[in-house]
C-alpha cells in the first residue's frame, strides 16, 4: 500500500516555485481576509511538519512524540532570550535547535530499539514524559501551565546595526527565511543518497538491512534531523507569539501535527504546509463558536480517516498524482 | 498516610489494568493497538453518566456502558477496523487515532466541553475504616468491580469455546480459518469485547475522574505504559503492569508530589532497556 515520495525528479524549479510562494503568501492571506500573523503561524507548523514527512513520509516512522522537541526547543528558545543569557535570535534558536535534537537522540536510541506499533507507542510515551517533567519538576524554569511570556520578537545584532523583524510582517520574513532554508535543507537531505537509503528502509527494512545497511543508525539519524526540525519550529513559536505554552508539548500538539501531514500528503515536503494551513484556517476562522469549533474537528476527523484509508499520499500527492498521469497522457 | 497512598496505587493500578486488558485483547488477536480505546473509554464514562443522573442508579449506568460501548465497538469493526487487518500497522495506528478524534468530537459537539462532576453511588459513598485508617468506600468498590471483572474476562478468555478460538487466533489465525471457524466474527467480538471493557472502565472511573471529552487521553497513553511495563498481550502481565504503575505513581507522589507521572515514564524506559518484551511478556512475540 505504500507509495514512494512524489516530486523527486523534478529539478530547481520546486525551490523558486517556494521561494515565489513565500514571497506572495501574505499577500493571498490578506485577500482571504487574514493578516500576515496566520501565515506566520502556518509556516511553523509546516517547518515541524517537515521534519514530522522526513520520519514518516519517507522513512515510515509513526512517531506521537514530536511535541517533546517542538516544546523543548521552543523552552530552551525562550529562556535564553527572555533571561538574556544570548541576545541574538538566531543564536538562541540555534541552541535550541541542537538542544531538541539532542532529547532527540537519547529518545531515538530508547525508541528505535522498537518499531511499528511499539515505536509510536514508546514515542508517545516519552512524549508526556516531557510534558509532565515542564508541568511540575520543572515549573520554576517554564512556568508550568502558565507558560513562558515574554519571548522576545526575532533581532539579529550584527555588530555595527541590528536586523529587526519584530513587527509582525518582519516576523514573517524571519520565519519564511528559515521556512526556506529548512525546505531546501530537507529537499537535499531526501534526494541524497542519504535519501535514498531512507526510502528504501521506508519500502522494505529488511531488504535494507539484508543489502547491509545499518537500518537502526540511518532512523537514528533521520529522528534526529526531524527533532531538530522541531526544535526550531518550537522556538519560532515562542518568537512568534510572544509567549511559550506548555500546549506545545501536549499530546494534542503531537496527534495535530501527524493530522495535518497526513491531510496535505505524507512523502511531499509541501503536504505538511498544505495541511498546516488548512487546519490553521479553518481553526482560526471557526474556534470562536463552541459547536462549530466542535464540528470542524469532527469534519477534517473524517476526512482524516477518509484519506488514510483511501489516498495514502494526501491532498498534494492527489494533485501530483493527476499532473503525471495528464503529463503522460496514459490513465493507470 | 503511605498505607492510604498504597491503597490508592491499588485502585488507581486496578482501572489502568482493565483498560490495559482490553487493549491487550485487541492488540493480541488482531494485532493493532486501539489509538481509540481512551475514547471508548470515555463514551463509557458518558453514556453511562447520562443514564446514571437519569435514573440515578449507578449500577443501570454501568450496565449502559458496558452494553453501548460493546454495541459501538462492533458498529466500528464492521464499518472500518476489519478493512484494516491487512494493512501496515502505522495505517492501522492512524485510523483508529482518526477514529479517536471523530468520537471525542461528536461527544463535545453533544454534551459541550464542560467537565462534569459525577457523584459518587449512594452504596459507595462513605469511609471504611480498616484497621486504624479511614478509607474512601468506593475506592475499594472499584477494586472489587475490577476484580470481579477481571475474574469474568479470565473465565471468558481460558474456559470457554470461544476463548479457545481467540487464543488459537492469536497464536495463528489461518489455521483456525481453514479448521472451519469463522475467525471473521471473533474478531468481531473480540473488538467489541474490549471496547466494553474500556466503556466499563470509564465509568467506574467517572466519579474520580469526572466526565469531559478529553478524559479519554491520559488513560490511554498511561494504559500503553502498563502493556510496556507488563508484556504485550499477555493478561497476566496487564493485570501485573497495571498495579505495578498504579503503585508507582501513589508511592512517588507521597515522597515527591511534582515527579509521581514523570516516575512513570522512568519505570517504561527501564523496563524497555532491561527487559525489553515486558515483565510477563513472552520474547520473540511482536
Amino acid at each position: 500500500m505504500r507509495l514512494g515520495p512524489v516530486g523527486d525528479r523534478s529539478g530547481w524549479w520546486v525551490e523558486a516555485a517556494i521561494a515565489v510562494f513565500l514571497v506572495v503568501f501574505p499577500t493571498v492571506m490578506a485577500a482571504l481576509g487574514a493578516g500576515p500573523d496566520l501565515a506566520t503561524r502556518i509556516l511553523i507548523l509546516g517547518l515541524f511538519g517537515l521534519g514530522v514527512d522526513l520520519i514518516f513520509g519517507f522513512t515510515g516512522l509513526l512517531s506521537f512524540g514530536q511535541a517533546a522537541f517542538f516544546g523543548s526547543g521552543g523552552f530552551i528558545t525562550g529562556y535564553l532570550l527572555i533571561h538574556n543569557i544570548v541576545n541574538n535570535s538566531l543564536g538562541a534558536l540555534a541552541i535550541g535547535t541542537i538542544g531538541a535534537a539532542i532529547f532527540g537522540v537519547v529518545i531515538g536510541e530508547l525508541a528505535l530499539r522498537q518499531t511499528g506499533v511499539y515505536f509510536a507507542m514508546l514515542t508517545l510515551a516519552f512524549g508526556e514524559l516531557f510534558y509532565f517533567l515542564d508541568l511540575s519538576p520543572l515549573r520554576n524554569y517554564t512556568g508550568s501551565e502558565n507558560g513562558m511570556p515574554g519571548v522576545p520578537k526575532p533581532t539579529v545584532p550584527l555588530g555595527f546595526t541590528t536586523l529587526d523583524f519584530t513587527s509582525n510582517l518582519g516576523t514573517y520574513v524571519f520565519v519564511a527565511i528559515l521556512y526556506f532554508f529548512g525546505f531546501v535543507i530537507a529537499r537535499r537531505i531526501v534526494r541524497s543518497p542519504f535519501g535514498a537509503v531512507l526510502r528504501a528502509i521506508l519500502e522494505n527494512p529488511e531488504r535494507a538491512a539484508a543489502v547491509g545497511h545499518d537500518v537502526r543508525r540511518y532512523k537514528l539519524v533521520v529522528f534526529t534531523i526531524a527533532a531538530a526540525y522541531a526544535g526550531l519550529a518550537g522556538g519560532l513559536l515562542g518568537m512568534f507569539q510572544g509567549y511559550m505554552p506548555y500546549e506545545a508539548l501536549s499530546i494534542d500538539q503531537s496527534g495535530e501535527i501527524i493530522v495535518m501531514t497526513v491531510i496535505g500528503g505524507p512523502g511531499t515536503l509541501i503536504g505538511p504546509l498544505v495541511g498546516a494551513g488548512i487546519w490553521t484556517y479553518l481553526r482560526q476562522e471557526l474556534q470562536n463558536i463552541d459547536v462549530i469549533a466542535s464540528i470542524w474537528k469532527l469534519i477534517l476527523g473524517l476526512v482524516f480517516i477518509l484519506l488514510v484509508t483511501g489516498f495514502r499520499r494526501g491532498i498534494v500527492g492527489g494533485v501530483v498524482t493527476l499532473v503525471e498521469r495528464r503529463k503522460r497522457g496514459v490513465p493507470r | 498516610m503511605i498505607e492510604a497512598q498504597l491503597l490508592n496505587g491499588v485502585a488507581l493500578g486496578s482501572i489502568l489494568a482493565l483498560v490495559a486488558l482490553g487493549l491487550t485483547i485487541i492488540f493480541g488477536l488482531l494485532g493493532f493497538v486501539n489509538f481509540a480505546h481512551g475514547a471508548l473509554f470515555m463514551i463509557g464514562a458518558y453514556a453511562g453518566w447520562v443514564v446514571y443522573t437519569q435514573t440515578n442508579s449507578f449500577l443501570l449506568g454501568i450496565a449502559t456502558a458496558i452494553v453501548f460501548t460493546f454495541v459501538v465497538g462492533l458498529v466500528i469493526e464492521r464499518v472500518l477496523i476489519r478493512f484494516y487487518y491487512k494493512r501496515p500497522p502505522e495505517d492501522q495506528i492512524l485510523v483508529t487515532f482518526g477514529l479517536g478524534i471523530v468520537l471525542v468530537e461528536s461527544v463535545r459537539g453533544i454534551f459541550g466541553g464542560k467537565t462534569q462532576l459525577v457523584s459518587t453511588p449512594n452504596w459507595g459513598a462513605g469511609a471504611v475504616q480498616i484497621l486504624d485508617l479511614i478509607y474512601p468506600a468506593y475506592r475499594l468498590q472499584v477494586v472489587g468491580i475490577v476484580a470481579l471483572t477481571l475474574l469474568v474476562m479470565w473465565l471468558i478468555l481460558f474456559k470457554t469455546r470461544i476463548g479457545l478460538i481467540v487464543r488459537a487466533g492469536i497464536d495463528d489465525a489461518l489455521i483456525v480459518n481453514i479448521l472451519g471457524i469463522n475467525v471473521n466474527r471473533t474478531f468481531m467480538l473480540v473488538f467489541a469485547l474490549g471496547a466494553a471493557v474500556a466503556g466499563l472502565s470509564g465509568i467506574i472511573d467517572a466519579p474520580i475522574l469526572a466526565v469531559y471529552p478529553d478524559m479519554g487521553t491520559g488513560v490511554l497513553v498511561q494504559s500503553f505504559v502498563v502493556v510496556v511495563i507488563g508484556g504485550v498481550g499477555s493478561f497476566w502481565g496487564a493485570i501485573l503492569g497495571g498495579l505495578v504503575a498504579g503503585e508507582i505513581v501513589s508511592i512517588t507522589t507521597a515522597f515527591a508530589p511534582d515527579f509521581g507521572q514523570v516516575m512513570l515514564y522512568v519505570a517504561m524506559a527501564l523496563v524497555l532497556i532491561m527487559r525489553p518484551q515486558g515483565l510477563l511478556g513472552v520474547e520473540g512475540r511482536t
